[in-house]
């Protein structure tokens, strides 16, 4: 087995191919005959799927792992765990199952470049979910403590309110590039001109 | 023997060109019974032969050698043969001997099967269908053997690549019925629900003369997924489905028919005892675990529908109105709901209140027009297919005869030896 470009995307941090590489790459073993299961980097795999947010296809992955595997591996299940929360959307045990487990020196990074994405990820949901919420309840989210929770929101621009301890979110307004290439508006008239005539 | 070593120098002599390899596909078509009837010393023969370069000659022979009935041993020392063969044969080649090289992948489907490694067959039989189609618009007969193969090795993913090109030309009917019944599948297990509800509904609508078991099955799932997706489901199929369609689906899954009934009156209780006493009903078709989903998507559906009602909402008349434990648990679905998109809405925590928005989208950025431009463009092309299949149609004998024979009576108009091509 040649993990190869799997070590080279994981030493570039190119997190976001680690899924299909791995895909791939256990496609073609199989095809040649080779009984992987044993030395497969099911943990980073796992991972590979979560930060590319395919959750889907982590569970059918966890769902093909040979019970071996799963017994002798704690940082396989310690993937899945993360995974699991994802899929039932237990927002705060996402960064328990992050923080709860000694990752390997492969999987540190990938986990942590997660953590980091998770967070910003839960940031906006919360931002454009809510008009207010409690301190505590977006230190769960954001997988911090109140302290740092507050700290980071406001940063953000947020507001806090110290008796109640609600916390009053701003808005972010969504940058999105405006720009049109003329081409496009120019076929575009040409369609409703031909409707037209 | 001798004829053997005599077919083999044949195959290595005329494998170059295009004339020669019709002269060899002619000769082996004469030498297919004697391959046959031989096939048990073949495995001497093919090691002579080079499948890359002897593709087609490989082909007839290989196909001959798998023939027989195998035993479990004997599929472990023929699949990598197979692979090997598909992953090195000419696609030129093969695409002369069709149904030779299905029934090799076939075989080779079957034997994977039998050594319990699927997963081994899923790369091989996608080479398999690129080399046999001759267009990505082309449904071969391995597209349904490779979705299969996906299924079964829970390689969902892989399977949705084959499932993004836009089919256009069929070689049987019964590839079709397959290939969108298992296409749903993996949609279904990737949720991509639309699409699935698209390859589903080909199934049910598609032309058939007597009512299969692919279409039943795939109504019941077709019923379930529209529910987890649309909140609803209509019982009549569009004019075009076949009669045998119209008349028979419905009575073959009455239970699912009573579920959609039962899911209508939006009472999450009744629909559990529902799905509780229908159970095992369920559990028979494996269509369970979808079963579930569909209980689960009746609280988003409920709440869905406040929303075209209200404009602002407590949490704790949520919760009583979609009847869910808990001011929490409604936030909770509220909030996912936001996150998937599926209702826009902002959450007040300190009044306990939740504001329904309008959809923000304005159709002025730039994806949004590139979307609008691309499926405008999709269209266009859609809709020169069909007037080209409309204009073949238009003097298909086939169809003539029949269009005549319906008109009896002439007018004097019609006494026209060339037929109309185009109606204006």
């Amino acid at each position: 087995m040649d993990f190869g470009d799997l070590k080279e995307a994981l030493a570039s941090q190119s997190y976001a191919q680690i899924a299909d590489i791995c895909d791939h790459l256990m496609l073609q073993v199989a095809a040649e005959g080779v009984a992987f299961q044993e030395e497969w980097p099911y943990a980073i795999h796992l991972l590979g799927h979560i930060y590319a947010d395919d959750i889907n296809s982590a569970r059918f992955l966890w769902k093909s792992i040979p019970s071996s595997v799963k017994e002798n591996q704690p940082e396989v299940v310690a993937a899945w765990t993360i995974g699991q929360h994802l899929w039932t959307r237990d927002y705060a045990a996402v960064h328990e199952a992050i923080r709860g487990f000694d990752w390997s020196q492969e999987a540190r990074g990938l986990v942590a470049s997660f953590a980091e994405q998770y967070t910003k990820r839960m940031f906006r949901l919360l931002s454009s979910a809510y008009s207010t919420i409690s301190v505590q309840d977006a230190a769960l989210f954001l997988g911090m403590s109140e302290d740092d929770a507050a700290n980071y929101v406001l940063r953000q621009g947020w507001d806090v309110d110290p008796a109640s301890r609600m916390l009053t979110v701003k808005q972010q307004q969504a940058v999105t590039d405006q720009k049109l290439d003329p081409s496009k508006l120019q076929r575009l008239t040409e369609y409703v001109f031909q409707l037209e005539h | 023997m001798g004829s053997m070593e005599n077919l083999v120098t044949q195959i290595q002599g005329l494998s170059g060109s295009v004339e020669d390899i019709a002269h060899l596909h002619n000769i082996l078509k004469l030498a297919d019974e004697a391959l046959h009837s031989e096939s048990s010393m073949l495995s001497a023969v093919l090691d002579q032969v080079d499948p890359a370069r002897h593709s087609l000659g490989y082909l007839y022979i290989l196909e001959a050698f798998t023939s027989g009935p195998v035993s479990k041993e004997q599929a472990l020392t023929l699949v990598p043969i197979l692979a090997r063969f598909i992953n090195f044969c000419d696609a030129q080649q093969i695409r002369l001997a069709p149904d030779k090289f299905v029934s090799v992948c076939k075989r080779f489907k079957d034997h994977v099967l039998l050594i319990e490694s699927p997963l081994r067959g899923v790369s091989p039989m996608r080479t398999a269908v690129r080399k046999l189609q001759t267009t990505f618009e082309h449904l071969t007969t391995l597209h349904p053997e490779f979705l299969l193969l996906c299924l079964l090795s829970k390689s969902y993913k892989i399977g949705l690549s084959v499932l993004e090109d836009d089919i256009f030309d069929i070689d049987q009917p019964r590839d079709l019925f397959l290939y969108c019944y298992y296409g749903g599948m993996i949609c279904i297990g990737q949720k991509r629900f639309r699409k699935a509800l698209e390859l589903l509904h080909n199934v049910v609508t598609a032309p058939m003369n007597i009512i299969n078991a692919i279409a039943v099955e795939a109504y019941k799932k077709y019923i379930l997924v529209s529910l987890i997706h649309y909140g609803q489901f209509s019982t009549s199929l569009p004019k075009y489905a076949s009669s045998a369609a119209q008349r028979n689906l419905k009575n073959f899954c009455q239970p699912y028919i009573e579920l959609a009934t039962t899911y209508s009156s939006g009472k999450i209780a009744e629909l559990e005892t529902y799905v509780q006493t229908n159970r095992e009903k369920f559990d028979n078709d494996k269509n369970l675990g979808l079963v579930k989903q569909v209980v689960s998507s009746m609280y988003k559906h409920n709440i869905q529908r406040l929303t075209q009602t209200y404009l602002t909402l407590s949490l704790q008349d949520i919760a009583s109105t979609v009847q869910l434990g808990s001011p929490k648990e409604a936030e909770m679905h509220v909030l996912q709901m936001i996150q998937d998109g599926e209702i826009f809405a902002t959450i007040n925590q300190k009044d306990g209140m939740v504001r329904f928005l309008e959809d923000p989208e304005q159709y002025k950025t730039c994806e949004m027009i590139e979307h609008i431009d691309s499926s405008i463009r999709r269209i266009m092309t859609l809709s020169r297919k069909l007037n080209a299949m409309d204009e073949l149609m238009s003097y298909d004998p086939l169809y003539l005869t029949k269009v005549g024979r319906e008109r009896q009576r002439f007018d004097f108009d019609d006494f026209d030896t060339v037929p109309q091509k185009f109606p204006i």
